[in-house]
């Protein structure tokens, strides 16, 4: 089975992230694959452990973009694509774009991605690249089963229940973090992870022209970024919970207008 | 002229409040609104469609509708925009609308900005801001080229008004056969008379404090004498104790209640961004350097066991 595995390095949520003049600041800033991308990685792994065949990762983004494709490849991977892309601000069409544009050619039996890339909290990039290539999608899934070349049985997080669709492939499937517990790199994953094969491309070599990169290949752009409000803490309440409980209710009532 | 239409959502055959909600909103702004109704046995909400503004309503009722389907859903999308001549779909960002709208902005040509908290509407120039990073961030964006917007918008972001049915002008759409290559075979539910997270005013939650499917049951009835919707963390879900369907977080359901009560939840980065659009966040755990304490407008260091029946004897006097 031939698994293409679309990831995006995002700066660590967990840590600080700071804004300057709208724009996000990269000082400093650690970089991590998208956390649900790793999800993405380690299903796919466990598809090809099962049925054989390779896990094939694509990342598109400047240089350091490499870093993260290495850290995939560390857990298992076998190759990586990297799209050398500096053509800055682009959005999920505009990368869908991309994405459409490498696979053409390639035959991939499944492209699996995370549900959503943890910088922009977007999730449209995998669905939109799904209608470009006229292929099936099945997004949010918590569990597979039944897994075939040709098809599997996916479990996905609805609003009222799971889910419960059969697929055949090829298909995009994106991953809710539900799903698995991503591997860690071992030393051994890492060392070998240096000789995997690194695909580099730049947009020229698909055939893409200024038109439809950046900002003209964009349908929306991000004017500026800004920190939300931040919530303070309150009011802290310690000790018998006899006590402290109705001092915080009745403070709930009278100051927040609490009503049950 | 700028138009709406908005895809509603139903739940058991009867309309979703956020779809109230977008409605009062296109209303508030006074734009030119239609909507779609999709679903099986659903028709009998136009009438309230209407009530809340709608002008025309395009109907699909069938029974391969009633279990959210991409293909078939995509289509009807397009076919309402091509008769209504809609320059705006406005969607909820549930999950069935976090599938749907791109692969609707992709069928039509066009991008998306999802997840929408606020909306700055000047005929169809559309500023967005919404949630990034987590929520760390937020980020102003808009459309850049002509043609149609498509826009999710977040359950709570908007408030809906009252209003009545009224006599709707329905347009009955052709169901379509949908991708042969997917078969949505079955929804498995886990309860359905609770209410819904992301229509709650208030959401009673439990985490890892609780320490299993017993402890989360003791404190689940405090959410019934609340009137609360009941809510659990990844971890409590992912462990088995509460089933996904009460799952608040980034991956599971983003909550904005008037009243977020916390119970044994330490306060895990996509769990808060699940939640910081809570009005008022009560935190109730053990551990006095949990960082949920740091989102708190009231935080309670204390034994959860020892404090939900002292919640439950308050509740009751209040009630009284």
């Amino acid at each position: 089975m031939e698994i293409i595995v679309p990831i995006r390095q995002v700066p660590d949520v967990a840590l600080n992230i700071r804004v300057n003049e709208g724009k996000v600041v990269e000082d400093g800033v650690s970089f991590v694959i998208s956390s649900w991308d790793e999800t993405a990685i380690e299903g796919a792994l466990q598809m090809t452990e099962e049925l054989g065949g390779e896990v094939t990762l694509l990342g598109i983004g400047p240089e350091r973009v490499s870093e993260a494709l290495r850290k995939g490849l560390a857990m298992g991977a076998h190759k990586a694509i990297h799209v050398l892309y500096e053509e800055g601000q682009t959005d999920s069409f505009g990368y869908a774009k991309i994405m459409a544009k490498v696979m053409e050619g390639r035959n991939y039996d499944l492209i699996l991605t995370g549900k959503q890339a943890q910088d922009t909290d977007a999730g449209l990039t995998a669905s939109m690249l799904a209608e470009f290539l006229d292929l099936p999608q099945v997004t949010n899934i918590i569990r597979f089963s039944d897994l075939a070349v040709d098809g599997m049985t996916l479990y996905r997080k609805g609003d009222h229940g799971t889910e419960v669709i059969g697929i055949k492939l090829p298909a995009v499937v994106t991953v809710n973090d539900s799903l698995n517990e991503p591997r860690l790199a071992s030393m051994r994953g890492i060392m070998m992870a240096k000789k995997k094969p690194m695909e580099s491309l730049s947009p020229s070599d698909l055939g893409m022209g200024a038109e439809e990169l950046g900002l003209q290949g964009s349908m929306t752009e991000v004017l500026k970024f800004e920190k939300p409000e931040s919530r303070k803490e309150g009011e802290r309440f310690e000790g018998d919970e006899t006590e402290t409980v109705p001092m915080a209710i009745q403070k709930l009532v009278s100051e927040a207008k609490l009503a049950v | 002229m700028p138009k709406v239409l908005v895809v509603a959502e139903t739940k058991n055959g009867e309309l979703k409040k956020p779809t109230l909600e977008l409605l009062s909103l296109a209303k508030s702004m006074n734009l030119q609104a239609e909507s779609l109704l999709i679903g099986k046995e659903v028709s009998s909400q136009a009438d309230l469609l209407a009530g809340y503004g709608s002008g025309k309503v395009y109907v699909a009722d069938d029974a391969g509708l009633e279990i959210y389907n991409t293909s078939k859903y995509t289509s009807l999308v397009a076919d309402a925009v091509g008769q209504s001549g809609a320059t705006q779909v406005w969607i909820t960002s549930s999950e069935t609308g976090r599938d749907l709208t791109p692969r609707v902005a992709a069928r039509m040509g066009v991008g998306a900005l999802s997840d929408v908290t606020e909306l700055e509407i000047d005929g169809d120039n559309i500023t967005a801001t919404r949630p990034c990073m987590a929520t760390k961030l937020v980020q102003q964006c808009r459309f850049t080229k002509d043609g149609l917007r498509v826009i999710s918008i977040r359950a709570g972001a908007y408030e809906a008004e009252e209003a009545s049915p009224e006599t709707a002008d329905t347009v009955s759409l052709s169901i379509p056969e949908g991708d042969s290559r997917v078969e949505v075979r079955d929804i498995q539910v886990e309860e359905s008379n609770e209410i819904e997270l992301n229509e709650a005013s208030i959401v009673v939650s439990v985490g890892r404090g609780t320490g299993g499917t017993e402890g989360c049951d003791f404190v689940k009835p405090l959410a019934g004498e609340m009137g609360a919707a009941f809510g659990a963390s990844r971890a409590v879900c992912d462990a088995g104790w509460m089933p996904h369907k009460h799952q608040v977080g980034q991956t599971g359901t983003v909550v904005s209640p008037d009243f977020y009560f916390a119970f044994g939840i330490s306060g895990a980065i996509q769990h808060l961004a699940g939640m910081s659009g809570s009005k008022v966040i009560v935190a109730i755990n053990k551990d006095a350097e949990a960082p949920i304490f740091k989102v708190a407008d009231y935080g309670i260091v204390g034994d959860l066991f020892k404090a939900v029946p002292v919640f439950q004897e308050e509740v009751t006097k209040i009630k009284n």
